[in-house]
């Protein structure tokens, strides 16, 4: 067996990135076009934006989710391979890569140029939950992998069950009560830094330049690197799937979703939006918060939303 | 029995429409089951919903082959063979299509000499997409004359119940006005005879030779295969570039396409591929000088095949 030792994050020096402005972003796309995501998925967005970073030479590693369905035989939107694993156990699916193409290049059956970056991509529901453990495990034994959680808050495959990663007071199809999700959404980002990867990043398809920069970064180190990637979902968010874009920046703008990275022990907030939207303006272009603005105004649920954002960027100092 | 059989996109509501009807029937007592069929489809790809109701129990499963009404939602669904809105029609089964085609122009297009019925629904505006469920659920109530009005009211009432008073208030109103419209047509759905197991007869197989795996189930050897899958055919808006007001700026709408449907020319231009856009219209929304305007999918199809023609 090949041996992956726990690697401490190497230190990364300021790289001189390629993409200093949006012209720098790719104009050609690697992942094909024709599979079955939703129009408007912004799972799919920033997975093709993710990918032609990535590059060709990647193997994904597939948890169950909606993007199971990105690859069914014999139609494939990948330029490599893809691997396909129970909900739980796709970082343990990368471990077998992993390891796989490490005896090939021990046995000298392939070489070092042909070697492949091992991509576990899995829905929020995986990564937040099921998939935990497992992710856990992968970390603690230093597995050089990349990780994209496609994050669209619910079980959207299956109709939007609420899953760990669903915001306070979100309607999904088990929680449909006047109040919504009574719970609130896990910190994975700060789970997953607990563990000491070589690298954690929040992103957005919506914030294009930002995300190739991290995917970049993540690209140039080794060892676990994982990457959240939030999805505004038309279907299960309930807005008109032109709106994703704007749903993604209003996420944002109003500090509902912190762009930042996890580097060297460090954490930085990439993007602060220094003078951020009031929350219900993202709030109120979701279906699935209507109930907070109709029939009538809750004003107690709006002010614990806004007031929720505000105490993270209080706590953020830069 | 009656067998019906929904024909729409994700995100019409052909889903909670099949549900209403169920419920109605319920309500009037009857036997029910309502089932929408699940696959790979989403938001506006083809999909499918099924409502059997009889006095007897039902032990009929599964989709419904030989419909006595079906209801088509989308008229652009008829000529996509993976809807397969004709499939097991015959002369008695009555056809309510959204369209605003005439039912003369269908009856010859489709070569179908049994009834149908349309709905001239305004869908130019996406919004009002939603309620197409509702319409044609009133609609078809009315067809199939066993349902009370008041029954098809408290049904909506019960099935839409989470999406808040207004609403529910919008969708009553649009059945309901569909219900009074086919006044005229009352039962004009009849319920098919339930067959016997005793007269089922199998159909015609024919045995295929059992191929080794490789034969059957090859290796893929190249990427970026599922450009075979035509998703164009999703689309109801059609996403036109104005290439004078385009000013080539950083590819906004190709970088925020999901699909990878845009591409960008050596020189900037942006040209859109529609056999696999499915018309999200994020670009439209996003294009820094607005040159990009959305029109009907119909629209730009019927002019097309004029220029085609001409």
């Amino acid at each position: 067996m090949s041996k992956t030792q726990t690697k401490q994050a190497p230190v990364s020096e300021a790289k001189v990135t390629v993409y200093r402005r949006m012209k720098d972003l790719p104009s050609t796309h690697l992942l094909g076009s024709g599979t079955a995501m939703c129009a408007g998925c912004g799972g799919l967005e920033a997975l093709h934006e993710v990918y032609d970073v990535i590059g060709a030479k990647s193997i994904f590693v597939n948890a169950a989710g909606c993007m199971t369905l990105l690859s069914v035989y014999p139609f494939t939107p990948f330029r490599g391979s893809w691997l396909y694993t129970a909900m739980a156990s796709a970082p343990a699916g990368a471990q077998g890569v992993r390891d796989a193409l490490d005896i090939l290049k021990q046995k000298k059956l392939m070489s070092a140029e042909e070697d492949m970056e091992v991509v576990v991509l899995t829905g929020d529901g995986s990564a937040y939950g099921m998939g935990l453990s497992s992710t856990s495990g992968a970390m603690e034994r230093g597995l050089d992998f990349l990780y994209l959680c496609y994050d669209n808050e619910g079980y959207g495959n299956t109709g939007q069950q609420y899953s760990g990663a669903t915001p306070h007071a979100a309607r999904t199809a088990t929680s449909k009560g006047e109040h919504g999700f009574a719970g609130y959404k896990k910190d994975l980002f700060s789970i997953w830094t607990a563990h000491k990867p070589a690298y954690v990043a929040t992103v957005i398809g919506t914030e294009p330049l930002d995300l190739a920069r991290k995917i970049e970064k993540a690209k140039s180190l080794k060892g676990p690197r994982l990457i959240i990637a939030m999805a505004p979902c038309p279907t299960g968010w309930n807005f008109d799937p032109q709106h994703t874009v704007e749903v993604g920046r209003l996420a944002v703008r109003t500090g509902i979703w912190p762009l930042k990275e996890y580097v060297d022990g460090n954490v930085v907030h990439t993007k602060v939006p220094h003078e951020r939207v009031p929350v219900e303006e993202y709030l109120k272009l979701q279906g699935r918060f209507r109930h907070l603005f109709e029939p009538q105004r809750d004003e107690t649920m709006l002010a614990e939303i806004q007031a929720r954002a505000d105490a993270y960027w209080d706590g953020v100092t830069q | 029995m009656f067998r019906i059989r929904f024909h729409g996109r994700g995100g019409q509501g052909m889903k909670a429409a099949s549900r209403i009807l169920g419920n109605a029937f319920f309500i009037e007592d009857y036997e029910v089951q309502d089932a929408p069929r699940y696959g790979a489809e989403r938001r506006g790809a083809p999909i499918f919903a099924y409502v059997r109701a009889g006095r007897e129990p039902i032990n009929e499963r599964g989709i419904i082959r030989h419909p006595d009404l079906v209801i088509v939602a989308d008229d652009s669904l008829v000529p996509v063979p993976g809807a397969g809105v004709m499939s097991g029609v015959d002369a008695r089964t009555v056809i309510l299509i959204n369209s605003e085609e005439s039912p003369q122009v269908w009856k010859q297009r489709l070569n179908f000499e049994g009834h149908v019925f349309t709905l001239p629904v305004e869908t130019a505006d996406r919004a009002e997409l939603r309620f197409i469920g509702a319409t044609c659920v009133g609609a078809a109530a009315r067809l199939l004359g066993v349902i009370k009005r008041e029954s098809l009211a408290e049904a909506i009432r019960q099935e839409l119940a989470d999406l808040g008073s207004d609403m529910v208030e919008i969708n009553l109103s649009k059945a309901l006005a569909a219900f009074d419209s086919m006044q005229a047509e009352e039962g004009r759905v009849t319920p098919a005879v339930t067959e016997s197991a005793a007269d089922y007869r199998p159909p015609d197989w024919i045995d295929l030779e059992f191929e080794d795996a490789r034969a059957s189930a090859p290796a893929i050897h190249a990427g970026a295969t599922s450009v075979e899958v035509r998703t164009g055919l999703w689309r109801t808006l059609r996403p036109v570039i104005d290439h004078d007001r385009c000013n080539r700026c950083w590819w906004v709408c190709s970088t925020f396409c999901p699909d990878g449907a845009i591409t960008v020319d050596s020189e900037g231009r942006p040209q859109i591929d529609y056999d696999h856009c499915k018309g999200c219209m994020i670009c439209v929304a996003q294009c820094p000088p607005h040159a990009i305007s959305a029109v009907s999918e119909q629209d730009a199809q019927a002019e097309e095949a004029e220029v085609a023609s001409t």
